[in-house]
Parts: C-alpha cells; structure tokens; sequence
C-alpha cells in the first residue's frame, strides 16, 4: 500500500488486504467464480424464459400439420430458424377444416434458400395466405399495415438489410416491405411474403437445382385454430381418428407440445444451473469458512494485540467483516463483469447450443439480476467468517493473544 | 491511587488438573510509582500483568483502575480505559506486521475516534525512543530491539496515568534496555505509574519497589 501516515479504521481494513495480495487475490478469485456462476446462470435462464415465453405469444396456432416425419423439421424452423422444405397436398386444408372442433385453417409454404445475399447460409422462406391466416398476419400487421405484393417480403430480425433494400433469392429480387422486431425464436432467421410468391420462390427452387421440387398445388403446412370449448388435444384426436392416425401421411403437432418441449428442456436446464450455483455458493461459503477459520486462526495475535490497545470485541468483528466484505464485493462485482462480458457477446452461439428460443434480458432486468447476484455474493464473506469471529469474541483478550502465540 | 488488586486468583484447568496461576494477590499502586515484578518463569507474573491490564478475568478478586472496579465495566468502557488510561506492552512481537512505523504507534488514537493530531505525538515518541528515522518502514524491515521501542512508543501515544510493561526490554542491549529504564524512570517522575515484569536485576534495580512472584504469589516486596 502507498505508505499513509494517517489511517482511518476502515484503512486498517484495507491494509490488510492490500499488504497480503495473493491472499486476497485468492479469495476474490473463489468468490467470483460463484458470483459468474450465479449472475451467468440468471441471465442465461431468464433470456432462455423470455424466449419461450415470446415463442408462445408469436406461435398463434392451436395447431399445426406438416407431412409425416416432419413434425421435428417444423419444430426446427419455429425454434432454431433451421431452413426446411416439405410438401403436402393443399386438399388437407379443405379436409381439416371440416373437422369438428375446428374454427380456422390457413396454409403454410416453406421453402428453404439455397443461398442468398443478405446470408452466409441457406434461410427459411414463409409463405402464408393474408386473407385466412391468423398466426403470421397479425404480428406482421404492426410492421406493414397493408398487404404483400408478389415480390415484397418482411424479414426477420436478425436478417441483415433494411426496408427498401432489396434480396436475392433463386435470381429473383424482392424488396424489403418491414422488418420485423427481434423474438428470439426462428423466426428471427426467417423471411415472410404471400403465399403466391413463395410458390414462384418453389418453382425456381426446382429450376435453381433444389432436390425435392413441389408438385403443383402444394403446401407445407395448414396451421389450426380450435372452437372456443375445443381443446387442441381433442381436436387432435378426432383428426387423427378421421383420418386413420399414422396412415393418412400427415402428422398432428399441438403447438403446446412444441412449447412443452421447450420448457421441458429449459426446465431441466433451470435446474441444473440452479443446482450448480447453488452448490458453488454453498461451496464457496464452506472454503470460505474454512479458509477465514485458519486466516483468523493465524491472526488471533494481531486482533488481540488490537483488544489490548483498546479495540473493543464489536470493533474488531467490524474490521474482520470490513476484510471479508470488501473481499467478497471484489469477487462479486468481477464475477457478474466476467459473466457479462462473456454472455452477452456469445448470445447468439449460447441459443444454437442450447437449441431453445433466447431473448437477451433488457437493460432494467439486467441491472435487477447483477445487484441481487451481488447483494448474495457480498454475503458469502461475512457470513464465511461469522463463525469464527463468534469463537474468538467468546475468549478474553489476553486469551486469543495466548491462542495466536506468544 | 491508580490501581488497586484485591485477593486476586486465576485457576486453569491443564489436562484435567486444576491450576493456580495467580493466588490470592494483592497490590497497589500510586501515582508516579515504579514498581518491578520479578520471579522465574512460570510463577504467574505475565497471567497477573494481564489481569490487571483488564485483558484476562480473573476467577476470583477485584481490580479498580482510578477508582472503578473492572467487574462493573463492560467490553465498551473497559476498552476505552486501555485505549486512554493504560499503557500496555506484551511480551514478545506485538507491531502489526502490515502497517509502518508511524502506522503503529497512531493504532490506539484510530481505534477509538478521539480529537487531536496523533502524528506529531507519536514523530515525538519515535524520537524519544531513538527510531524516528524509522517511521515509514515496514516492522519486516525492523530488528527486534527496534520492535521493542515500536511497541513502547506506541504505549505511550494516549499518555496513560499507568504503564504495564511484560519484559519490555527483553531484546534490547544494555545501552537500549538503560536509555528506556531512563525514559521510564522519568515518566515515573512525571507521575505515571509503570508496572513492569523483567528478568534483568540491574533494570529492575530503577525501580521504586521489587514484587517477587513463585507459584501465584507474591512472597517478597520491598527493594
């Protein structure tokens, strides 16, 4: 430390700590492990909630039908924005709609793009019927209050470009008409436009080389909205009963499904990582303990030393607390830096490896998050050393100099 | 009267065999005395020291500093009397090995708030004890005579009205341990009252009054 002639109490603290670097070195370090645990584990969890949560919202269908042994391909596209193509005939959507129970069908077009140049990789092209559908209309309609011209499109997100720049698909150019707000879902990676256009983005797909050319009269999907006092399981059943389940060629996916599926997997992963903070903070409380009992185990002499020139015991509680305070709000405070800084740059690589839809915790939430995993790291220090602080206010002054030795 | 110990005792418990440390002592001590406390090792001087230096209990007996019996005292106003009314130098190292010099010796004045500059006292009390140009050093940096006088220096910060001192010139030369007799002989003359264990007879021999110690008890006192 800069030598200071005048100290205040608070300096002694500070001293202390700053006299013995490697020791506190260590403990900070203990102590921001946990606390990157913790703030790192909060915000991926929250961000992965926020984005099912936002997958829910934007879903709009009861439920959807795609072609047997694409229920996975489909669930791809709405979670991970993972480009498929797939056909089915479009007489399911006349057949569907007669079911009982059913209040609404629409039909869906997806044609994947072998490239293009607003992306490095092949994205996911939406065609849907403006006049029918009910899942993608309405959120679009905040973005673009009219309707879609043959070669318009509203991209997503994290689709690079800007209204009034155009994109290239199979040699042909289409304008960008709105973009849309960022979900956190597929559909960031996703581009919208009428179902006219799609079917002519599907005729060049077969001319531009694309292996599964679509028969004329195709669709991909026909999304579903049930009568009120309809449940999307029993409508389900009676098309599955209708149309002999597993021989009709179609499959019948509840888009609860698709949400229990991800909050199944964000389930399981809350509650490893909570597991895991968890245990490291009870870790770090108990290495901190241990390691705060033989650190003021070897200073008895320097606190009684302190007692006898006229510290009394609560003063020098207060300095033992000062040290593991300022210890663990170092620790706590680099460890939420650390999280963060790794985080929040790596969102996009932590949502493909967790496969689940992910929206980055707004600024508010943020700053909520890093000052309750701070409040529990400054903690750990003091709580660390409670024990042995107890101990050694139980003995007489001259007693914990004995202890300490002579 | 400074300081007054009536029919004191401490017992301890060593492997189940109950120990007298002190038994049933009694001293006092006036302004301006210098009294030594002799005796082998072992005999209890150090456990007695502590006991009138309000920093161990004794099993039985009281103890008035000014006046006011330790017993009545709590933590807060007992530690208060140390911080301003008693000086106290232990046995061994007792520099606190992460702060200066100087640092040291303004220990007490930061440990209870209190007016006053301490820095121009305790530049004195360096000077007097013959390490002022020792005051921005590190004790590492120190010998262990030169620890002494940090330890005495500092003791004398809240110029206290009684001085306990255990062996404080146990590492000291003869030209250090004469030159802090004589610094506590005139402290005495001013009228502080210094208690003070030693094992050298010839340091002993400044003294007012010898207090011989064996086995807890004080057998002899005069000169």
């Amino acid at each position: 430390m800069k030598y200071r002639p005048y100290l205040s109490f608070s300096d002694l603290a500070l001293c202390n700590l700053q006299r013995r670097p490697f020791r506190t070195a260590g403990l900070v370090i203990l102590v921001a492990l946990m606390s990157f645990v913790l703030f790192g584990g909060s915000l991926i969890t929250y961000s992965l909630f926020s984005g099912t949560d936002a997958l829910a919202k934007r879903l709009g269908a009861d439920i959807l039908i795609v072609p047997q042994g694409y229920d996975n391909k489909v669930e791809g596209i709405l979670l991970r924005g993972e480009p498929s193509t797939f056909y089915m005939s479009d007489e399911w959507l006349s057949k569907i709609a007669e079911v009982d129970g059913v209040r609404a069908v629409s039909p869906q077009l997806f044609v994947a793009s072998l490239n293009a140049d607003c992306c490095a990789m092949p994205i996911q092209l939406i065609g849907f019927e403006q006049s029918t559908d009910f899942v993608i209309e309405p959120w679009i309609k905040t973005v673009l209050p009219g309707s879609l011209a043959d070669e318009e499109i509203v991209v997503g997100g994290a689709i690079s470009g800007k209204v009034g720049d155009t994109l290239k698909f199979f040699d042909r150019d289409y304008r960008i008409a709105a973009k849309m707000e960022k979900t956190g879902t597929g559909f960031d990676a996703s581009i919208f436009m009428n179902i006219a256009a799609a079917e002519m983005a599907a005729a060049d797909y077969e001319t531009a080389g694309g292996a599964y050319p679509p028969p004329e009269g195709s669709i991909s999907s026909v999304v579903v909205m049930v009568e009120d006092g309809f449940t999307a399981n029993e409508v389900t059943r009676q098309i599955n009963s209708d149309f002999h389940y597993g021989k009709s060629g179609i499959v019948v996916v509840p888009a609860k499904t698709i949400i229990n599926n991800v909050s199944g997997s964000l389930r399981v992963l809350v509650i490893f990582i909570a597991a895991l903070a968890g245990l490291l903070w009870i870790l770090a409380v108990l290495v901190l303990a241990v390691v705060f009992s033989v650190m003021l185990n070897e200073r008895k002499r320097e606190f009684g030393i302190l007692r006898s020139l006229g510290a009394t015991r609560r003063r020098v509680s207060s300095l033992i607390f000062i040290e593991s305070g300022v210890i663990s709000a170092a620790g706590g405070m680099a460890g939420i830096f650390l999280a963060a800084l790794l985080i929040i740059p790596f969102r996009n690589y932590i949502r493909d490896l967790v496969e689940i839809p992910y929206i980055q915790a707004s600024a508010a939430w943020f700053a909520a998050m890093a000052f309750g995993c701070l409040l529990i790291s400054f903690a750990v220090g003091p709580l660390a050393s409670l024990f042995s602080v107890k101990r050694m206010n139980k003995n007489d002054a001259y007693t914990v100099i004995r202890e300490g030795g002579l | 009267m400074i300081l007054e110990a009536r029919e004191i005792r401490k017992e301890y418990k060593r492997g189940g065999t109950l120990l007298q440390a002190v038994d049933d002592v009694s001293l006092e001590l006036t302004e301006g005395e210098f009294v030594c406390l002799v005796g082998r090792s072992g005999s209890g001087k150090s456990t007695l020291l502590n006991i009138l230096a309000g920093l161990l209990s004794p099993t039985s007996g009281s103890v008035s500093f000014e006046g006011r019996n330790y017993t009545e005292m709590d933590d807060e106003a007992l530690s208060l009397l140390r911080n301003t009314r008693l000086g106290y130098i232990m046995q061994g190292h007792s520099v606190l090995p992460n702060f200066t010099v100087l640092q040291n010796v303004i220990l007490p004045h930061v440990l209870f708030k209190r007016g006053g500059e301490p820095a121009e006292r305790a530049a004195e009390l360096l000077e007097d004890v013959g390490i002022r140009h020792l005051s921005s050093q590190y004790p590492h940096e120190l010998s262990g005579g030169e620890l002494r006088r940090v330890a005495i220096a500092r003791a004398l910060l809240s110029a206290p009205s009684l001085l306990i001192a255990d062996e404080p010139t146990g590492d000291l030369d003869d030209e250090t341990t004469a030159d802090i007799m004589d610094l506590f002989a005139g402290l005495a003359e001013k009228g502080t009252a210094v208690l003070m264990v030693t094992h050298d007879t010839e340091a002993a021999s400044r003294s007012h009054r010898i207090l011989t110690m064996k086995a807890g008890r004080i057998v002899k006192a005069g000169l």
